[in-house]
């Protein structure tokens, strides 16, 4: 990204400042397009005088964050608690069926059909059956959020797995490969980025879970305090979990494209 | 049903038995497992507001078919309305970014980051705006079912193979006809994946619309027996989702498909999101 200012004028300098502006333009004009629109939410809400329990300027809801930043620090925990012990549950048993699916030509055309119902029904509508069932505590929240995000693990692990190269599992076999074995060293790694792409379906569906869990039986996390504060129409403070909550999102989004990246390098591949 | 036949692709030339299999066999395990959990809750006395068995939601079902399908109405046409917004939203601002490198480069990103938030926490600030009403459901089902739609149109539209724009280019044909008769054919495939995630997301949207605004609509019957600790209701209206999700995603499956024969184009790639 350096950008070495050359002699004016000359074709070839003009030539590198364009090359290094198309190459730094990817990451710039996303910012630059933010803060113009943030700007522009902030004058339109000034001058239009919108009334702040529509549209809260972007300089209330920072003002708010401040504020209550210990606060949404405090909520965004057990929200976080939920999501990531449902995002394990799913993924611990998404891969065990995905791989008593595959290695079951019966059990594999008994279940897979009905996975794939699933995947498309409303799940979502189960909720407060979950809450009967569990209770108004952090346990159906978590079911409920590992109920959602384990059909995406475990139909693309599933695909991942089917997906071997056939070649490389029959060399396996006349190598004398145990089944496990060409298991761990073949199917597994192979699967790895149809895995990662469903654990990535995944966290987003447990964050999206809990969030719903909260609405309906929550006293606490952050989905609890954006409807308190929504039904008090104090929607600064909606904005500032909102912006908390999608902090967490994207955080946990990334810990998962991170452990992709960490467990694909230790298998050597990129 | 790309999945499947993904998953079962090594034999694509099927005999009868093996077609047998794969309809009965899912189809039987579903049978079973219903007439276990009818026997289970009667040998093993559960109380009905836990689990009530397969027949006590039948009986809700069949006694009150008037007034569920009362409220199975309004969400079915908020489920429409939503996904036809949210389907010519989509695919309208997927052209728009495609056709511009800086509005690609300047908006794609975002687009990205709002895929991985959480939206639907956003429903409530959609109540201060818009009110209690149907409104408010289908917005809030719109809204995130725009994404997916969106991102994976942009691919699409992109995917066109290089060669045939070259020829096309070569050919003197204009941009028009270019987006016409390559680009959108290209991306056919890859619109109709989007739908299909977004059409489920529609769902989603419309059914958390109608937990927390509770004005009528199969989740607010949701929340209303559950409250009231009739889960057979719960049951009886969650049957009846079912039934329009795989509707709305049976009839996008046939689009597809008569589309595409239309087209003369690819098998239909398996949108797996």
């Amino acid at each position: 990204m350096s950008l070495e200012l050359p002699a004016a004028g000359s074709p070839r300098g003009v030539l590198a400042i364009g090359r290094s502006v198309r190459r730094v333009r990817p990451i710039i004009l996303p910012i630059v397009t933010l803060t113009a629109v943030l700007l522009l939410w902030q004058l339109a809400a000034v001058r239009l005088h919108i009334p702040s329990v529509l549209l809260p300027t972007p300089s209330d809801i920072a003002q708010e964050m401040w504020h209550a930043l210990p606060l949404l620090v405090d909520q965004a925990v057990p929200t976080a608690l939920d999501t990531l012990l449902a995002f394990a549950a799913a993924a611990v048993l998404g891969i065990g069926l995905a791989i008593v699916i595959t290695y079951s030509r019966p059990l594999r055309d008994t279940l897979y059909p009905n996975l794939v119902f699933f995947q498309l029904v409303p799940k979502v509508a189960l909720a407060p059956l979950f809450v009967i069932w569990l209770g108004y505590g952090s346990p159906a929240r978590v079911a409920f959020a590992a109920f959602i995000s384990f059909f995406p693990v475990v139909i693309s692990a599933a695909l991942g797995f089917a997906g071997t190269d056939p070649a490389v599992l029959r060399l396996c076999r006349s190598l004398t490969a145990s089944e496990w074995r060409s298991f761990l060293l073949v199917r597994f790694p192979f699967a790895l980025p149809a895995i990662f792409s469903g654990f990535k379906v995944a966290m987003t569906m447990a964050v999206v879970g809990v969030i719903i869990g909260e609405f309906i039986s929550s006293q606490a996390g952050l989905g609890h305090y954006i409807l308190r504060a929504g039904s008090r129409l104090e929607t600064a403070d909606v904005f500032a979990a909102l912006v908390a909550l999608s902090v967490l999102g994207v955080a946990l989004y990334g810990a998962v494209a991170l452990a992709e990246l960490g467990v694909r390098r230790a298998y050597g591949r990129r | 049903m790309a999945l499947l036949d993904a998953i079962s692709g090594a034999d694509a030339a099927v005999p009868n038995g093996r077609i047998l299999r794969l309809v009965l066999l899912p189809l039987g395990f579903a049978a079973v497992m219903i007439a276990l959990w009818q026997i289970l809750c009667q040998t093993l006395q559960v109380r009905p507001i836990l689990l009530p068995p397969p027949s006590a939601v039948w009986t809700v079902l069949r006694d009150n078919y008037a007034i569920l399908l009362d409220q199975t109405l309004p969400t079915l046409s908020e489920s429409i309305l939503g996904f036809v917004v949210a389907s010519v939203l989509g695919v309208a601002i997927a052209v728009a970014l495609t056709s511009s490198r800086w509005l690609r480069e300047a908006l794609y990103p975002g687009i990205v980051m709002f895929q991985l938030i959480p939206k639907i926490a956003l429903a409530p600030l959609f109540i201060v705006w818009l009110g209690v009403g149907e409104t408010t459901s289908v917005v809030v089902a719109v809204f995130i079912a725009f994404f997916p739609i969106v991102v994976s149109t942009a691919t699409g539209l992109v995917s066109a193979k290089p060669e045939v724009l070259q020829l096309c280019k070569s050919l003197t044909a204009s941009e028009w006809q270019i987006f016409r008769m390559v680009r959108f054919p290209y991306a056919l495939p890859y619109i109709f994946a989007g739908m299909k995630v977004g059409v489920t997301m529609v769902m989603i949207g419309v059914v958390v619309g109608e937990f927390i605004t509770a004005q009528n609509g199969l989740g607010y019957i949701i929340m209303f027996a559950a409250g009231a600790g009739e889960t057979a209701t719960v049951l009886a209206a969650i049957v009846l989702l079912c039934v329009i999700g795989l509707g709305l995603y049976g009839v996008i499956g046939l689009a597809e498909l008569l589309v595409l024969r239309w087209f003369g184009g690819e098998a239909p790639i398996s949108g797996v999101i």
